[in-house]
């Protein structure tokens, strides 16, 4: 239920809830992992931003900033702390950007004191992903191992598919064994939600897909960046430190729809789509493409309300469009 | 920092990421001859009052949707009174050429006021200011401030030649301009040479007690060094390519002794002997 109509008269009979794998979320709109740390920087601009705002607010609530989201997905998370590479980590390209952040996190320890005892504090009926990484198969259960002691946390999206490292997510993403092996460990550690997501650099996303559904996925995430390279032609340098980096933003929203519609037709469990999501019209399109539930990343950046806004205007959207329930629109598109 | 701004110390003492406020062009125009540096006067209320010395704005170019990334601007002159900020920029890539069409009474908004300012040791008498060419614009709200606080100041300003010297005439009416030495890279005006040079001749008359600089990386980290082999605690401002702008993405990272840190919301201004200087 979005807050909007709250207000105004609770009439909207559109539903926006949505279940991704037992994760529920009363609306469809998460962000993603990454590009809005653990919540607590942007909850404190939407708050702030309220007051400064000289255009009428009417969708944006003080007390509830970040509960609009239908759940939060946190940055990368490993067990031992991780530096991250060297800058320039980010380069803008056309229609989209590059990073190669590297998953910078201090480790699962100190985000649980950090990170979780804040939002178990200002956010408490969020729902919860926590995107766990690692370098190789062995590293992700002890993480979850240690969230599973956090009552705050409803669910794990294991990244299987960061570009970034040398010898950790592309590698292991890109085999369907490995990336079977990984959610076969993450599947034995935890009985909550458990969300797979899925690196677009390879032949064959539904090949993968597939094996980690076999292997106990309950939802897939899809995509991570598109593995890509900016120039600076005069230094004759990559504009990235690291040579190399993961594209993002509107420049791959065809590339995430796609794999968003073929691994809709390949596997039964639900999808989390993202890539280039900007707005309500983009959400709409990765869930008739066959995503239940969409994700906000590099848009947040450009329009740090975003996020903030999508849900009410999702529901405006299928109120135009006389949609009552916006599952209808799962994998609705016309032949 | 805390103590150096009196009434708003509260603000200064956090990680300061600032608030999404929508704005209005008030004024534009060019400050040197070709054009290619350029101000911007902005109706900001929130960020006019709330600004401190060294902060700055993330701006949303209008009519840019092809590129993602909002550009990050120093605070020149702020008038909390009118409730306006201006911006000084220099015309390099696809963001600031497309700055320069923005036109009087367009709208666009801007994340702000951002990061920790200038702390400048507050018991500090007589500061020394560096600015190498942009860098001169979060230097001037400093000098201000000093000025305003009775210390004595100094302001060596740097271009690559007379033309781009756009800053000389405020810092000359604000200081005097006995206390404003010139160089340029050309020799077009003043001292033929470098900043950095012309620092450690002054260094060398006078006794500072504090040193402030921005400008290129390479003169901070002169200035730097000059500073600690003087004995003298510095502070630099670093630009590092930003996408949030808020503290949430970790693009801008600075390393320092105590680890990495966000030039956004933990800087820009750090002091130069947290930085490490290896590139
Ligand atoms: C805290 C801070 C304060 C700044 N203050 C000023 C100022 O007062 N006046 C001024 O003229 N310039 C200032 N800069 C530099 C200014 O942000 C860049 O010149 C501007 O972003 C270039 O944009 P562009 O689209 O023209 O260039 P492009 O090269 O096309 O930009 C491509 C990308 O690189 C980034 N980028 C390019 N150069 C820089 C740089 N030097 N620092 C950080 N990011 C960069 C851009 O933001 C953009 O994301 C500041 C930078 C920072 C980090
Ligand atoms: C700066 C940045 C950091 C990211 N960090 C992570 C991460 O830690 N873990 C992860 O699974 N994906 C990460 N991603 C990928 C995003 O979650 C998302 O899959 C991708 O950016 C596509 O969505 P978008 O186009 O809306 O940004 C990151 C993306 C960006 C731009
Ligand atoms: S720009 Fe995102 S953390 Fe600094």
């Amino acid at each position: 239920m979005t807050k909007a109509l709250d207000k105004n008269s609770g009439a909207s009979a559109v539903n926006l809830a949505v279940n991704v794998g037992g994760l529920s979320m009363k609306n469809p709109v998460t962000v993603a992992s990454g590009t809005f740390a653990s919540g607590r920087e942007y909850a404190e601009l939407w708050q702030a931003s309220v007051g400064a705002s000289s255009e009428p607010s009417k969708n944006v609530n003080p007390a509830t900033e970040l509960e609009a989201l239908g759940a939060l997905t946190t940055k990368g998370v490993s067990f031992e702390p991780w530096t991250g590479n060297a800058t320039p980590r980010i380069a803008e390209t056309p229609s989209g950007m590059l990073n190669a952040i590297g998953l910078q996190n201090k480790g699962v320890e100190a985000f649980c004191q950090d990170d979780l005892t804040w939002l178990a504090k200002n956010a408490p009926e969020l729902p919860l992903v926590v995107n766990v990484c690692g370098h190789t198969v062995d590293e992700f259960a002890p993480v979850i191992e240690r969230l599973e002691q956090e009552t705050v946390v409803d669910a794990y999206e294991i990244n299987i598919s960061c570009p970034n490292l040398d010898c950790g997510g592309m590698a292991l993403g890109v085999d369907p064994e490995v990336a079977a092996a990984v959610t076969r460990t993450c599947r034995a550690a935890t009985k909550r939600p458990l969300i797979v997501k899925l690196t677009p650099n390879v032949t064959d996303i539904t090949e993968i897909a597939k094996s980690v559904e076999a292997a106990g996925a309950g939802a897939l995430s899809l995509i991570n960046t598109v593995a890509g390279m900016a120039i600076d032609a005069k230094l004759r340098k990559p504009l990235l430190a690291r040579g190399s980096g993961g594209l993002s933003g509107p420049a791959i929203k065809p590339v995430a729809l796609l794999a968003v519609h073929r691994c809709y037709q390949a596997v039964s469990v639900p999808l989390i789509g993202m890539g280039g999501i900007r707005n309500a019209t983009d959400a709409i399109e990765f869930m008739l493409a066959g995503a239940t539930a969409v994700a906000v990343g590099t848009a947040n950046f450009a329009d740090p309300l975003v996020a903030l806004r999508l849900a009410d205007e999702m529901q405006l959207w299928c109120e135009s469009q006389g949609v009552e329930d916006i599952n209808e629109l799962i994998g609705g598109l016309l032949a | 920092m805390c103590e150096a701004v009196g009434a708003r110390e509260s603000l200064s003492c956090q990680a300061a990421s600032g608030v999404l406020e929508p704005c209005e062009v008030l004024d534009i125009g060019s400050c040197d001859k070709n054009g290619g540096i350029r101000r911007l006067v902005l109706r900001a209320p929130h960020a006019a009052i709330h600004a401190l010395p060294g902060q700055f704005v993330h701006l949303r170019i209008p009519h840019f949707d092809d590129h993602l990334l909002r550009r990050p601007f120093g605070l020149y002159r702020c008038n909390s009174a009118a409730g306006t900020i201006e911006l000084v920029y220099q015309v390099l890539g696809a963001g600031t050429q497309q700055m320069t069409s923005l036109k009087v009474g367009q709208k666009l908004d801007i994340i702000g006021p951002v990061g920790r300012g200038w702390s400048c040791a507050p018991e500090a008498k007589n500061v020394l200011l560096i600015a190498g060419g942009m860098g001169a614009v979060p230097l001037y709200p400093l000098a201000e401030q000093l000025k305003a606080q009775g210390k004595q100041v100094q302001v060596v300003l740097g271009a690559q030649n007379a033309d781009l010297l756009v800053f000389q005439k405020d810092f000359e009416t604000l200081l005097g301009a006995e206390n404003i030495p010139i160089c340029t890279d050309d020799g077009s005006a003043g001292f033929h040479g470098f900043t950095t040079e012309r620092a450690a001749e002054l260094l060398k008359k006078s006794s500072f007690d504090a040193i402030a600089t921005c400008g290129p990386h390479l003169m901070q980290r002169g200035v730097a060094l000059l500073a600690r082999k003087a004995g003298i605690p510095c502070e630099v401002s670093l630009e590092e390519r930003m996408a949030c702008g808020i503290g949430a993405c970790l693009s801008c990272v600075v390393e320092t002794t105590a680890g990495k840190k966000r030039a956004c919301v933990d800087g820009p201004v750090f002091k130069a002997d947290e930085v490490i200087w290896n590139d």
